[in-house]
């Protein structure tokens, strides 16, 4: 049962306001994510590197191989452990959860990571498919669906944590130049599809008899970012519980299936890395899930399946997803609540919202997001192109590029680790029809304006 | 029976039947941590209302609200609401 407690529960609660500074993970994703810039930056400026705390499995063809690399790092791999373990075991209790269950839970979280980021450095993962991020959900979804898991061991499973923080630090890889190059055209290409999913779910739902309430919260969930957004717009507009219930189950159903198909689909079409990140980034409805998705296709360009790399994948996937999607859902959720308030069935508890809702809800983490590329761009901008490339990747961008990684396996496996199939509620066949109409328009519009449209902007990202 | 009653805006957050704390929410919608959390931004201080079995803004109001501010010392008010 969750760990509630009555009393607390008696007082009034007045809004977190500047309280969120330390009761939202959403900040805590960026001092964590941000501090390990800054500390991979104070090391740097002085001569140094984080790289031997960055520590990942090296390519490996045989077993003795991989053996002697763990043998000869396992004290960077300890050391690493204890320093995820540190800063995520503070940041998690301040937010409420109880260390002596996360403790153990990241241990077992980080031992298995290991296993599968050695996995995916095999010489022959790419022959196989074993994509970590594929390789990370299957195991998860194996392990929580028919092995099954302790509920307390859920501590230690942080999805949206993890990906929040791994954002922050994507940051410091992205110079924000590419911010500034290619965010209009994202914002753009994402409003199109966002609008437009929205519109084909909200009025397919309506024709099949749904209420305009959870018809907004389906439509919020396929077109902006995925279950929070479902939850965001559902608080917004007073949907019933079971409504919120509900989009959650599709939208999870429908990412899973996104994650293992649109990365394969570009593949048929041999899309650039560019071109297909764009398209992850337009169709794909959760962060979480869509990184997956990019950083299978990333892995497939690196591996030469496709062209261009898995940076450009990363990147074209962020800046839509991100940059165009998540950050406006404040206002999709000020706006449908004065539409909920004053335009649809009375007797519904509400109130006018206030504007300041477009801020409260804003996905602080994308801060953190735009603060990390500016501080590595403002840092590395008197470098030449050759001395980026040959003292800041080793000693700075990559190294953070690694940690990022980690932070990324993390959040795919806990996604596994956490999605119980028998445990969602009963989607229903109308809000599944609704979803699902509006998933195929999405996915079809957002080919059409990635890889047409704007394929050669895309193409040409991060060249 | 003594009551001792705070002033508070007649607010979904301070209503005795609205639940907003993450780990509550987290526990009452399956799969919201697979890929969400109830301790996001974007969640801002939304929370479930038992009374209506609604999911609402905090700052939204109706007419059965009741403080939880209320300190008694015996009443059927007070009852623990059933989750």
């Amino acid at each position: 049962m969750a760990n509630v407690s009555v009393q607390q529960d008696r007082i009034a609660k007045a809004p977190l306001r500047w309280r969120e500074l330390w009761l939202k993970e959403d900040w805590w994703a960026i001092w964590l994510g941000l501090g390990i810039v800054v500390v991979a930056y104070a090391f740097f400026a002085h001569g140094g590197s984080i790289r031997w705390i960055a520590v990942t499995p090296a390519k490996w063809s045989t077993w003795s191989q991989l053996g002697s690399h763990f043998a000869d790092n396992y004290a960077r791999y300890v050391a690493q452990f204890l320093v995820w373990l540190a800063i995520f075991t503070v940041a998690l209790t301040v937010l409420g959860h109880r260390a002596r269950d996360f403790v153990p839970s990241f241990a077992f979280l980080y031992f298995l990571s290991v296993a599968i980021f050695a996995i995916g450095q095999w010489d022959k993962a790419n022959t196989y498919n074993l994509e970590p991020p594929l390789v990370a959900l299957v195991v998860g979804m194996v392990l929580s669906n028919l092995i099954g898991l302790p509920r307390w061991l859920d501590a230690g499973f942080r999805v949206e944590f993890y990906v929040k923080t791994g954002i922050v630090l994507l940051g410091a890889t992205l110079p924000f130049t590419l911010v500034i190059w290619a965010g209009p055209v994202a914002i753009l290409q994402a409003s199109i599809v966002s609008i437009v999913t929205f519109l084909v779910i909200y009025w397919v739902a309506i024709a099949l008899g749904l209420d305009k309430r959870p018809a907004a919260t389906l439509g919020a969930g396929g077109a902006v970012c995925g279950v929070s957004a479902a939850i965001a717009i559902a608080g917004a507009v007073g949907a019933k519980k079971e409504d919120a219930s509900i989009a959650i189950t599709v939208v999870i159903i429908w990412a899973i299936a996104i994650i293992f198909v649109l990365p394969f689909a570009a593949a048929y079409f041999h899309l650039p890395a560019g071109v297909g990140g764009a398209w992850i980034g337009t169709s794909e409805f959760a962060d979480a899930a869509g990184f997956a998705a990019a950083q299978t296709y990333g892995d497939l360009a690196g591996h030469g399946a496709v062209a261009g790399t898995g940076d450009q994948a990363i990147f074209a996937y962020t800046l839509i997803k991100v940059v165009g999607r998540d950050v406006w859902i404040g206002i999709w959720a000020f706006v449908l609540a004065i539409i909920a308030t004053t335009r649809w069935e009375r007797g519904v508890p509400g109130s006018n919202p206030s504007a300041a809702e477009v801020w409260w809800r804003f996905p602080k983490f994308v801060i953190g997001f735009v603060l990390a590329s500016l501080l590595i761009t403002a840092v590395t901008s008197g470098l030449s192109l050759a001395d980026y490339n040959k003292i800041a990747v080793p000693a700075l961008v990559g190294p953070i590029k690694d940690l990022r990684t980690w932070a990324f396996i993390f959040c795919f496996l806990s996604i596994g680790l956490t999605t119980r199939f028998g445990e969602l509620a009963s989607a229903g066949k109308r809000p599944f029809i609704a979803f699902s109409a509006g998933a195929v328009v999405n996915v079809i519009v957002g080919f059409l304006l990635s890889a047409i449209v704007f394929a050669a902007h895309w193409e040409n990202l991060a060249r | 029976m003594d009551h001792e009653r705070r002033h508070v805006a007649p607010k979904c957050r301070h209503c005795r039947y609205f639940r907003n704390d993450a780990a509550y929410l987290e526990h009452s919608f399956p799969g919201l941590t697979g890929m969400s959390s109830g301790y996001g931004s974007t969640r801002s201080d939304d929370g479930i209302c038992v009374r209506h079995d609604r999911y609402l803004r905090a700052d939204a109001s109706c007419a059965e609200f009741l403080s939880r501010d209320l300190a008694v010392v015996s009443s059927p008010l007070t009852a623990p609401i059933p989750e």
